[in-house]
């Protein structure tokens, strides 16, 4: 998934959803790990990097057969291991660990599939699991093979141990989260709802893979991904009959769509926040100080205080938060440096808030542009055009359920005492789109911390901390269990 | 056409009139044939800078036609840096009482394709009173009319008064081996003269058939390409920063598109002006006639600027002709680019113009780079200033006058600048006074050059070659 960074650091503060008393508590137990745990995440988690599962050379239906594989070494029976897809490169596997059937399921998700990495970029083969000087590299060592074994690994372990939960546990590993022909927790909603369906949905993929953000490997916060903005390009195009170059008139294609630019990127969308953005600044409020603090505070409260507003908007991060973005990505115009632009065209790309439609963004950027000349189409996934955009608006925010909120807050403070929990809108599309699109509150989670300065994924080099790992999967297993606790 | 009937000499040589003897005529129309046979074997030889295409084709095709005519091999050269690229050289001697004349052409002609076209660019297509065929105008007719004056004087057994030198030459449209310059470079000896006239543009301008003035192009622009480019760190476009390389560029493009270069007339705009001004009526003759005062009337100059012709004659120009950025949908510009092209003024230097460019557009983001004709880009751009306009040599301009009278009674010859760059820049850089004009008719708003279905028409392309052959005749008579 596409990531999102915070600049500020926090001040050790408390949040005040965790008791104190329960995270001094919890402490001890907080460092424990178990060996055998961590070395069999490990062994997942290599054999996942060591199976490239790229749209252009990869095959996720081998890493889902070797997880089934695994499954069905450790106990679980066949019909529970289920591996299917739309096409034969594309396969999901879904397992499912029985509970007692007090609540309806927890639905786990993970994509197998892994962007791009060419080994020319990199330091080390991306599709070689190395481990060096403290960390594991890798290409899908952040986003998400990480994430995917340590769901796996929660499962085994629960099954090893003949738990019982107070309900199913389904973990589904799926194919083409990072595009390709096959998306496959859309496939598994539309096709297999049965096979997955859920009372809400955890998934590992939470900011890119991590919801902890640390600094210098201290954790500065926990980020529950509860909601997030959906993504449109639109084609911006002018034409014009063009003409030699020696000659220009005052009618230049490149100058009128240069102009309409300059109007969208001095525009910002209104400021509008939701039920997580809210508890997002709430939180916050009490986490920053001085000045910025009480522009938390202040943009909670209505109506919205305009300088507190231009005020927050000025850190890029925050700004998105608050608003709908659109900002322009490329350019292309002309066909010879001698003859006047037949074209010029720019791809606008925009983020946009949980309530609204793409159409709806499209025409405010049509009223932003105001010149007729420059049209504005819709790109879409596959890159085909339209003259409209879906008119369809993005999900309303997950809720914060207690039977989530309230565990993962018990998990957190005995293995981070401090750590806010803070709810969060992913600025960037995760396959929660999908669940949630199908009715399914879902939440980004995952224990693995990275630095805000070195978040890899998609890039060369990726890397995930080992120490970080570890803790990440003996997090994951405790908050598994504090969920599905029979009370 | 047949020869002897005075109405069918008036159709074509309109001010040549009855006083055309049957013989002129019957050798007018022998000079026709060939010039179309010469138009037709060019046109069907591809001389584009391509893998297909290959100008020592046409060269040797042209050589062998001159020495069929009677010119000796040891005045006919065919030469060249590459083994596709080869120039022809041709000189009909003459008495030397004064330097030679050269006449130069590009046998090169620009990229055409099939699919793009309603015929064959790369054959010739009489139809409807028109030649289609690409270099029909730019500028392979005016090279078969070239070579059929050459070789009907060379018929005649005419000694002129001076050599006249014939440079049919290679990469005129681009490529890496530019004829006339390598010719100025390399072998000055078989090209010096005392002037030269290129037939690289259509003098006879037309609007609905009517002939409106002749241009003779005796200046032109300084063609010079600028890449501006904003670099940024960029990033992940779901966190836009208020630092965005396209929004820099943009504002800067803003700011260039309401710029104006000064206004600025040199000696040739000036007689532009002054002959153009007896040519126009009302207001814009009036306007013609305030821009030449000294100061210039202001809202004449503004009324005249909203024309882009008139702009480009009486300004530098700058546009911006490409835009590039970005490397993906989601992700923020690491770098924005655009191209600028200019058309700098006689006097001003491409780096003058450079500077010029980062003032307006007021943002040290935005570098201004050169962009050299081989594509390298360079931090600042050359300091040589474009060529002042050549004095208008009597000997030169005096029969074209005399001769444009007779064919378009009341036509006027106008000296112009050209907005656009052609091989007269490398003969004007050897020192080299260069006119440019080729005797044919077209109408402005017609103008295919470098387009599709690019075409002349026939009675002009005949009427041409008469003219073109009679001028020669009595430029190089004294």
């Amino acid at each position: 998934m596409t990531f999102f960074m915070r600049r500020f650091r926090l001040a050790a503060v408390l949040s005040g959803v965790v008791a104190a008393a329960a995270a001094l508590a919890a402490d001890r137990a907080g460092d424990a790990q178990d060996p055998a745990a961590d070395a069999l995440a490990r062994d997942i988690f290599k054999q996942l990097i060591e199976i490239n599962t790229t749209d252009s050379a990869g095959n996720v239906t081998t890493a889902a057969e070797a997880m089934a594989q695994r499954f069905r070494a450790a106990g679980f029976p066949a019909a529970d291991v289920i591996v299917a897809g739309p096409e034969q490169r594309k396969k999901n596997l879904v397992v499912r660990l029985h509970g007692t059937g007090k609540h309806k399921p927890v639905l786990l998700i993970g994509h197998l599939d892994v962007v791009e990495a060419r080994r020319e970029d990199w330091s080390t083969d991306p599709f070689e699991f190395i481990e060096k000087d403290g960390y594991f590299y890798g290409r899908g060592t952040l986003d998400m093979k990480s994430g995917d074994a340590i769901m796996a690994t929660a499962l085994l372990r629960l099954k090893r141990e003949g738990y019982r939960g107070s309900r199913d546990i389904i973990l589904a590993l799926t194919a083409d989260e990072e595009g390709g022909c096959c998306n496959g927790a859309q496939w598994l909603v539309r096709n297999h709802r049965e096979l997955i369906d859920a009372q809400f949905v955890l998934n590992h993929d939470g900011l890119v893979g991590y919801s902890i953000t640390s600094e210098q490997g201290i954790p500065q916060e926990f980020d529950l991904s509860a909601t997030e903005k959906m993504y449109a390009d639109y084609q911006l195009t002018v034409t014009n009959r063009g003409g030699h170059s020696s000659l220009p008139r005052s009618d230049n294609p490149i100058y009128q769509l240069s102009e309409g630019l300059v109007r969208i990127g001095r525009y910002a969308f209104p400021v509008e926040l939701n039920e997580i953005t809210r508890a997002y600044f709430e939180r916050m409020a009490r986490v920053r100080s001085g000045q910025t603090a009480a522009d938390m505070r202040a943009i909670t409260r209505t109506p919205i205080d305009a300088e507190a507003v231009a005020r927050l908007s000025r850190e890029p991060d925050l700004n998105s938060l608050m608003r709908t973005t659109c900002v322009a990505t490329r350019l292309e115009g002309g066909h010879a440096n001698n003859a006047l632009p037949q074209r010029a065209q720019a791809v606008i790309n925009c983020r946009i808030l949980p309530g609204h439609s793409k159409e709806e963004v499209r025409k405010e950027l049509i009223g932003v542009l105001s010149d007729p000349a420059i049209s504005v189409r819709y790109v879409a996934d596959d890159g085909s055009l339209s003259d409209t955009a879906p008119e369809q608006r993005t999900q309303s925010p997950s809720p914060l359920l207690p039977q989530v909120l309230e565990p993962l807050e018990s998990t957190v403070a005995a293995m981070w005492p401090g750590l806010p929990v803070v709810p969060f809108m992913n600025a960037g599309a995760t396959d929660g789109f999908y669940t949630r699109a199908a009715g399914l509150p879902t939440y980004g989670v995952a224990g693995i911390a990275v630095d805000r300065d070195d978040v890899r994924a998609h890039g060369r080099d990726e890397r995930v901390r080992v120490t970080s790992f570890y803790r990440g999967n003996e997090f994951f297993y405790r908050y598994l269990k504090a969920l599905t606790a029979v009370r | 056409m047949t020869a002897g009937t005075c109405a069918g000499a008036a159709f074509l040589f309109t001010a040549v009139g009855c006083a055309a003897s049957a013989v002129a005529a019957d050798a007018g129309s022998a000079s026709n044939a060939l010039a179309r046979d010469m138009l037709a074997q060019l046109i069907a030889i591809n001389t584009t800078d391509t893998p297909r295409g290959n100008v020592t084709t046409a060269a040797e095709a042209m050589a062998q036609r001159l020495r069929i005519a009677g010119f000796p091999s040891e005045d006919i050269w065919v030469l060249g840096p590459s083994e596709r690229k080869k120039n022809l050289v041709v000189r009909l001697r003459g008495a030397h009482e004064h330097k030679p004349l050269l006449l130069i052409g590009h046998l090169d002609v620009v990229e055409a394709r099939r699919e793009d076209w309603s015929t064959d660019p790369f054959q010739l297509i009489e139809k409807d009173g028109d030649f289609y065929g690409r270099g029909t105008l730019d500028m392979k007719g005016p090279n078969a009319i070239m070579l059929a004056s050459l070789v009907r004087l060379r018929q005649e057994g005419f000694r002129p008064a001076r050599d006249i030198i014939l440079a049919l030459t290679a990469d005129e449209e681009g490529g890496g081996a530019n004829g006339v310059q390598w010719l100025v470079q390399h072998h000055r000896e078989l090209i010096d003269a005392q002037f030269v006239l290129s037939g690289d543009d259509y003098s006879v301008l037309t609007e609905n058939g009517k002939p409106l003035f002749f241009k003779l192009v005796a200046s032109e622009k300084v063609y010079a390409d600028f890449e501006l480019r904003v670099i940024n760190k960029g990033g992940h476009s779901s966190v836009p920063v208020p630092d965005n390389a396209i929004y820099s560029l943009t504002r800067g493009l803003d700011r260039l598109a309401i710029y104006e270069f000064p206004f600025e007339l040199n000696a040739v705009t000036r007689e532009y002006y002054r002959r153009r001004a007896d040519l126009e009526s009302g207001q814009r003759s009036a306007d013609m006639r305030a821009i030449l005062r000294d100061p210039p009337d202001g809202q004449a100059l503004e009324r005249l600027s909203r024309d882009p012709v008139e702009r480009s004659i009486t300004r530098t120009t700058c546009v911006a002709t490409r835009l590039d950025a970005g490397h993906a949908n989601n992700a923020l510009p690491q770098r924005a680019q655009a191209v600028v092209n200019c058309r700098i003024l006689p006097g001003h230097s491409p780096e003058e113009v450079r500077q010029r460019l980062v003032q307006v557009l007021a943002d040290p983001a935005i570098t201004v780079s050169y962009l050299a004709s081989d594509g390298t880009r360079l931090d600042t751009a050359p300091a040589e200033r474009g060529f002042a306009p050549p004095p208008l040599l009597p000997e030169m301009l005096n029969p074209l006058d005399q001769l444009v009278a007779e064919t378009w009674p009341g036509l006027k010859v106008i000296p112009s600048m050209s907005a656009g760059a052609s091989d007269a820049t490398h003969t004007s850089a050897a020192g080299l006074p260069t006119y440019t004009f080729s005797p044919l008719s077209v109408d402005p708003n017609d103008d295919r050059e470098h387009g599709r279905d690019e075409r002349i028409s026939v009675a002009s392309f005949y009427q041409a070659n008469e003219f073109f052959y009679r001028y020669l005749r009595t430029v190089t008579a004294r």
